[in-house]
């Protein structure tokens, strides 16, 4: 035993060194961070996008300045609830209710009811007077050291026809001579800037009397063109499309409301009216039954740690057949080989690698917590819910369980390739089948949790090289008690049966040299041991 | 006192007889050499006695213990091919490889770096071994293999790849070991090496044992040999007593003669009878045979044949 330690402090100290176990520790918390910073970081330098918008009806161009002005201020609604929610003057601490220095409203009431999607409030909002009137309320409410608010960009800004194209055009012509504009080829002047025109919305004259009903001439191929053109180069970034092409159709409802005599603040009223509706778990306790945003989390986090399961054993591992190849080619197994048994060398190699490996996933586990809490705070709900479901599902310690096991099983199957091949060549050939049957986990890892407890998850929870990766596929849904304790005995006894088989075909493969044995000459040496 | 015995030892690989019955024993405080041709079973009885293999049939006893892991502490192992980890440092390996031979962590650092200090590879303690040349690289390996100052050491081919300013640093190394009473069993096909630091050789070839004695039995072997090259009838020579035969020298210029004798023979004897007889002499050559020409001897056909084979 004492060797066998020798031999994985070793390990663990050169694998330590190298390159690779850097990357694995730190690539997993730079992840994380990137992909939390990554939507705010987006937003905030989004550029403003520059369209045209040529309406020779005259009809539309009202609604849809009228529309994406309600965009920009549902915006800054949301805004302003983070805002004032992360100022809001604290009343804790202050005994004596001072009259004069109480707040005069609830900055966090309000700010959570801006926080909320719908479109009430907003109406609620611009009436009594938008930004500036909010922002008068929120004045005393707030701490003293609040910064200023800041409104946030509005994304889209209608600019002019550029200099030389006339809007009297009609639309092929239109956008035919706009296209050096969209095409990046000429820049428009905003406020005497050169700036980029991303989009042009051609409405021709006789838009409305273009609009399909039901029952009516469908579309012809081809025929969209007559209606509406919108016209860009960015054909990925869909807001403003989107937002016109909604504006415009519910704008053209409206009026056919208006035709057929009903009342369209009454068609709103009715739009507007809704049926509460809850998603229950019958296994949650009474009383929370309901489907939250954590339970939707504690659903498909497993998803999350297969992932890393997978990465963490397949970077080790590998690191465990690089290094007995190492050994073999260079020859160094024979020394260590006069000093050690081949059973306490593997037993040295498998504590020492496994050290890697939880120093890595351990570091995983501690950067993602630390990044977590940094950046949780009251704006970001997700954030909130998926740190509370890291600490109180259970999921970490799963985790570790079928880390470490499927680690032992896999390195056992790692260690007798290695010990079978004298260069790196010869092993990447032999593990090419070996990475088929790994893929098997990765490929199933999004559909499981949709039927945790269906035919497919259970029959590939029973294959014990699957077992791992799928159990903790499905560990948020509770399987069956029956099939936790059998698959995870099945898991140890085929771990205990590979890590003996290996070690038989370890001994008599470290010294070998020459080709691969064929599979015949294998079972004769697991045989004769 | 023997350190290490093998009785009747065999190794087969299948139907292959790699050792055949092979039984010796190494004195203490002795150096010996292992000699053999290629694919004499050299290696494999190296590899058994450092219980790296099982031996098929036969007894191995090192330091009087049937297996070599109860006293692996006390032997070092140089092995045939060499081969050290890229990444570590001299110090790092030469420290590893002690420590796995019991010693502590910081008695195997003050080892490492005392051996490497004292072979001349001060400079590269702290490198990496990729750096090393493939000579140097074998040199930080011998330290390695005695860093725990064992009291067997058994080197495989030890002298192969090195220059001959290197082959001389080893050759200290092992006398070094000799001075302090260690025994050193070494494998070679470099006879003056044997012959100038053995005591003992001992002989395989196919497998099988053809010698086992100290160097001057070893050369006892053969018969002495004289050379005489004369424009006379040298044929009276060849009744003399203590001569063996008397033959031309093939491929030599004409009147060049070898006389094979006796080992109780006198040379002087034959060239004062030389001179009674008239016999004028331009060359009269007497040297003792070398380890070299017992080795071919004794190996000679085995060894053809074995590279044929």
């Amino acid at each position: 035993m004492k060797y066998a330690i020798l031999v994985a402090l070793r390990e663990f100290a050169e694998n330590a060194k190298t390159k690779g176990f850097w990357i694995g520790i730190l690539i997993f918390p730079i992840l994380i961070y990137v992909s939390t910073s990554a939507s705010t970081f987006l937003e905030k330098t989004k550029p403003v996008r520059n369209f045209v918008l040529v309406d020779a009806s005259g009809e539309l161009e009202e609604t849809v300045e009228q529309a994406l002005d309600r965009l920009h201020q549902r915006k800054v609604m949301g805004e302003l609830a983070s805002y004032a929610k992360k100022y809001a003057r604290l009343p804790e601490g202050e005994l004596e209710i001072d009259f004069e220095k109480m707040p005069a409203i609830d900055a966090k009431g309000m700010a959570e009811q801006w926080a909320s999607d719908n479109p009430e409030i907003l109406d609620q909002f611009l009436k009594a007077g938008g930004l500036a009137m909010a922002l008068e309320q929120l004045k005393s409410a707030l701490k003293d050291d609040a910064p200023a608010f800041e409104e946030p960009k509005r994304p889209f800004r209608a600019v002019e026809l550029p200099e030389g194209v006339s809007s009297e055009l009609p639309p092929a012509e239109m956008a035919e001579a706009l296209k050096p504009w969209l095409r990046g080829e000429r820049s428009i002047q905003v406020e005497g800037e050169p700036a980029e025109l991303f989009a042009a919305v051609i409405i021709p004259e006789d838009i409305l009397e273009r609009a399909v009903r039901p029952g009516g001439m469908p579309v012809l191929p081809g025929g969209e063109k007559l209606g509406i053109q919108y016209w860009s180069s960015n054909l990925a970034d869909e807001d403003l499309k989107d937002e016109i092409e909604r504006s415009i159709n519910d704008e053209v409802r409206r009026r056919e409301y208006e035709d057929k005599g009903v009342d369209p603040a009454e068609v709103r009223a009715v739009q507007r009216t809704f049926l509460p509706f809850a998603a229950l778990n019958p296994k949650k306790e009474a009383g929370s039954e309901a489907v939250s945003m954590a339970d939707q989390i504690r659903q498909w986090a497993p998803v999350g740690f297969v992932y890393l399961l997978w990465i963490a054993i397949f970077t080790i591992a590998q690191m465990l057949l690089n290094n007995t190849v190492e050994e073999k080619s260079n020859r160094i197994i024979e020394v260590l080989l006069s000093s050690v048994t081949p059973g306490e060398l593997m037993m040295g190699k498998l504590m020492g690698i496994a050290a890697v490996g939880l120093t890595m996933i351990g570091s995983w586990i501690l950067f993602g917590f630390g990044i977590l809490k940094w950046k949780a705070g009251p704006e970001t709900k997700l954030v909130n819910e998926l740190l509370g479901v890291l600490q109180h599902s259970g999921l970490i310690w799963y985790f570790l369980v079928y880390f470490v096991l499927g680690y032992l099983f896999y390195a056992g199957a790692f260690l007798a390739i290695g010990s079978l091949c004298n260069t790196l060549k010869e092993a990447q050939n032999m593990m090419g089948p070996v990475m088929l049957i790994m893929m098997v986990p990765l490929m199933t890892m999004m559909f499981i949790p949709k039927d945790p407890n269906g035919t497919l998850a259970t029959v590939l929870s029973w294959i014990p090289c699957y077992t791992p990766f799928i159990m903790m596929n499905r560990a948020a849904a509770d399987p069956p008690m029956v099939e936790r304790v059998g698959t995870l005995a099945l898991l140890v006894v085929s771990t205990i049966g590979m890590l003996w088989l290996s070690g038989r075909i370890f001994r008599l493969g470290v010294l070998r040299t020459g080709q691969p044995p064929k599979l015949v000459e294998l079972w004769r040496w697991v045989r004769a041991g | 006192m023997s350190v290490l015995e093998l009785e009747r030892v065999t190794k087969l690989y299948g139907d292959f007889r790699a050792v055949s019955d092979v039984s010796f024993s190494i004195p203490e405080g002795s150096i010996t050499g292992f000699l053999g041709p290629n694919g004499a079973g050299k290696t494999t009885t190296l590899r058994m006695i450092l219980g790296i293999l099982k031996p098929s049939e036969g007894r191995i006893a090192v330091f009087g213990a049937p297996s070599v892991l109860e006293v692996r502490t006390r032997v070092g192992y140089l092995p045939e091919e060499k081969g050290l980890y890229k990444k570590m440092t001299c110090w790092g390996i030469v420290a590893y490889f002690a420590s796995l031979k019991g010693l502590d962590r910081k008695t195997a650092k003050r080892r490492a770096h005392e051996l490497l200090e004292r072979y001349g590879l001060k400079d590269f303690a702290e490198k990496k071994t990729e750096a090393l040349s493939k000579g140097m690289g074998q040199k930080v390996q011998v330290l390695a293999s005695i860093a725990h100052d064992p009291e067997l050491v058994i080197f495989d081919e030890p002298f192969s790849g090195l220059d001959p300013v290197n082959q001389q640093v080893l050759e200290d190394v092992l006398l070094d070991l000799k001075k302090k009473g260690r025994t050193v069993l070494f494998s070679t096909h470099v006879m003056q090496h044997a012959e100038r630091l053995c005591e003992r050789v001992l002989v395989i070839a196919k497998g099988k044992k053809l010698f086992d004695g100290t160097v001057p039995e070893a050369l006892r072997t053969i018969p002495r040999k004289l050379v005489i090259e004369s424009g006379d009838d040298v044929a009276p020579l060849a009744r003399l007593e203590g001569v063996l035969e008397l033959a031309p020298v093939s491929g030599a210029k004409d009147g060049t003669y070898a006389l094979r004798l006796r080992e109780s023979a006198d040379p002087q004897a034959i060239l004062m009878s030389c001179f009674e007889r008239g016999i004028r002499l331009r060359r009269f050559d007497h040297s003792d045979p070398t380890l070299h020409e017992v080795f071919v001897n004794l190996v000679g056909s085995e060894a053809r044949e074995a590279s044929f084979r």
